[in-house]
């Protein structure tokens, strides 16, 4: 019946072959060649690209770090964007004045903003360090020591997606009917109690969203990495996608950093579906 | 429980602005049941937003058993109020919504337990204590909210926002009976709210009918069918709505001409817009030639009853008879209506006729 249906869908499917299933079989297939500057090309190693993998510690490094990165960033802009919606939230002065205000930073493009604040953070030349020695605090070494750098890295992707967080849970306190919030009133509930057993139950589905939308960006972190660090000192600050570029675009071993790119892909496929599930778990509690 | 007093009451929602609710003044008494009725917009809810605190009056008073509350807020006001929407707190299950108003108020967890176990059972819930409250259906919902006033012994009334609204018919009947049950056993003052004249009519002893902002009659059931006090509560209470023929004087009578429909006139007429009004209850079909002729337009059917739409001279009045009548579409009849069931409105509002 309707046969003609694969007709009308037929332009579209083809897009999608084009543009999602061939570049991702063709990586598959790459990741199997030993492709390099120096043999470029589809040869068949078999395995060895993984089994390289399997043992090349400064990549997993990469990985932890990254996790570590994500969830701590991401943590921080939950927090943060929370409670800067619910300061603007209710009817302050120059509300309108706040809300584009808290949302520059996300306009903002990373690469360009990165390159500012590195200039902030320059240890002799930057603005950071005589502000924290007129305050009565030491001038740090941001770029220059691991755990600053890392620090460093932290700051600005905290700064950036703040109002990303923010402008998605404004939204969702936004929408939120009012009669919870007089019942809980009229039940004699304070402002804390109203918070943990009214709001936050009820933003469960929009938080949930908008820190998976979150943890997928942010497991890409790359260009901030790119612009402030270099992946450095040393490795301190490398992710992984940082290093799957060091491998394929500057190294120029094609088929090893295919072989990164999958496994990378199928860890964050898996790791994100079991965040989601218990993310969802935890924090939805409209499920009948 | 409390009797509830709303002095010089007023409502602007802004300085200048036209009031949302005119001064008015009213006394419910401690246990009554009470039921505003008017279209959607008319103050009803600002009244009720006013008495359980949620919006603080521009102008005037509100006390609790003789203790001024006005500047009191809601939570230490002991209101419980229903919403149009069934409000369950939904991380809770059924027992931890019930306990929450006295979790609120710091109170001992086996009192809870005890208060939470008896309202429960008394509204049928006690089977689904522990269940996830955000699963129930609508109506249970409802009880749920309902049952957070109820858990508070010291509560002084219970406001009813449109609460069924939302609930199948069926379900309605149930929840109307529970509410009047409740209303009985705890002696609690209710206040409903409600734009249907039915729910009004069967949940209330006293009715108050607003209409823009005002209280246009306050009365029983009885009072505001057979003696509206203005146009406006014999067209919105009643179905059909009161019929209203154009009326003028004519020596020391009001007449409808062209009908033989005509009540004395009082000594003193004040000019104005002249109309007789009687209930389509109250009209019969009338085998000989009656007070009005007219052209059997529309016949609805109601159950035990049937609705006749007659015209007459561009107008329709309405007549209830019980059974099946005689009379057919196209079909010329005759009614009736006893001189001692004609209202006479004299621009808009009901002149007091001996």
């Amino acid at each position: 019946m309707y046969r003609q249906k694969y007709i009308f869908l037929l332009p579209g499917l083809l897009v999608l072959v084009a543009i999602i299933l061939f570049p991702l079989l063709f990586t598959i297939r790459v990741s199997f060649s030993s492709w390099d500057v120096y043999n470029p090309g589809l040869n068949w190693i078999g395995g060895e690209n993984y089994a390289r993998l399997w043992e090349d510690a400064r990549y997993w490094e990469a990985l932890i770090r990254l996790t570590f990165l994500t969830v701590a960033t991401v943590t921080l802009q939950y927090t943060l964007g929370f409670a800067l919606a619910l300061l603007v939230w209710r009817d302050i002065a120059a509300r309108r004045f706040f809300r584009v205000l808290f949302l520059v930073p996300m306009m903002t493009t990373p690469v360009v903003m990165s390159v500012i604040w590195r200039t902030i953070f320059h240890e002799s030349l930057g603005p950071l360090n005589p502000i924290l020695e007129a305050i009565g605090i030491d001038a740090q070494p941001w770029l220059s020591d691991a755990g600053f750098a890392l620090a460093a890295v932290m700051i600005v992707e905290v700064w950036q997606w703040t109002p990303f967080m923010f402008l998605l849970l404004l939204a969702g306190l936004l929408s939120l009917p009012n009669e919870p919030f007089l019942a809980a009133r009229i039940d004699g509930a304070g402002p804390i109690r109203t918070f943990l057993s009214v709001t936050l139950p009820m933003m469960g589905a929009i938080s949930v969203g908008a820190i998976l939308i979150r943890l997928i960006e942010a497991s890409k972190l790359m260009e901030t990495v790119y612009v402030l660090t270099s992946g450095g000192p040393g490795t301190a600050t490398e992710t992984t996608s940082y290093y799957i570029y060091i491998r394929g675009m500057r190294d120029f071993q094609i088929g090893y950093s295919a072989s990164l790119s999958l496994t990378y892909l199928i860890v964050m496929s898996v790791a994100l579906t079991l965040i989601a599930k218990a993310l969802i778990r935890l924090m939805v509690k409209d499920r009948t | 429980m409390a009797e509830i007093v709303l002095e010089r009451l007023a409502h602007a929602y802004a300085p200048g602005a036209p009031y949302a609710l005119k001064p008015l003044q009213l006394t419910w008494r401690n246990g009554g049941t009470y039921a505003l009725l008017g279209p959607s917009g008319c103050g009803k809810s600002t009244m009720l937003n006013i008495i359980s605190g949620l919006l603080r009056p521009s102008e005037g008073r509100v006390l609790f058993d003789g203790r001024d509350v006005t500047a009191l807020d809601t939570g230490v006001r002991n209101i419980a109020q229903v919403f149009q929407v069934p409000v369950i707190y939904k991380s809770m299950t059924v027992g931890e919504n019930l306990g929450f108003p006295l979790v609120c108020r710091g109170a001992p967890a086996a009192k809870i337990k005890a208060r939470v176990e008896a309202v429960a059972e008394r509204l049928g819930l006690a089977p689904i204590l522990s269940k996830p409250a955000n699963a129930l259906t609508a109506d249970l919902k409802q009880l749920v909210s309902l049952g957070r006033g109820l858990v508070r012994e010291d509560v002084a009334a219970i406001l009813l926002d449109e609460p069924l609204t939302v609930i199948d018919p069926q379900l309605k009947f149930d929840l109307r009976r529970i509410l009047k049950e409740i209303n009985e056993e705890f002696r609690l003052t209710m206040v409903l709210v409600t734009h249907d004249q039915t729910e009004a009519l069967t949940f209330a002893e006293e009715i108050v009918v607003m209409n823009h902002g005002e209280v246009v009659q306050m009365g029983s059931p009885t009072e505001l069918f057979e003696r509206p006090e203005t146009e406006h509560v014999g067209w919105f209470i009643g179905s059909p709505a009161m019929n209203f023929l154009p009326a003028l004087l004519e020596k020391d009578r009001i007449i409808v001409p062209g009908t033989d429909l005509s009540v004395a006139a009082p000594a003193a007429l004040p000019q104005g817009n002249l109309k007789i009004g009687f209930r389509p209850e109250h009209a019969t079909l009338s085998p000989m030639a009656g007070d009005l002729e007219g052209k059997v337009t529309r016949i609805w059917f109601e159950g035990a009853d049937e609705v006749l739409g007659i015209d007459w001279n561009a107008h329709r009045v309405k007549v209830r008879v019980s059974g099946t009548s005689p009379a057919r579409i196209g079909e010329a009849v005759s009614i009736a209506v006893p001189t001692n069931r004609l209202c006479v409105f004299l621009d808009g509002r009901r002149l007091h006729l001996g």
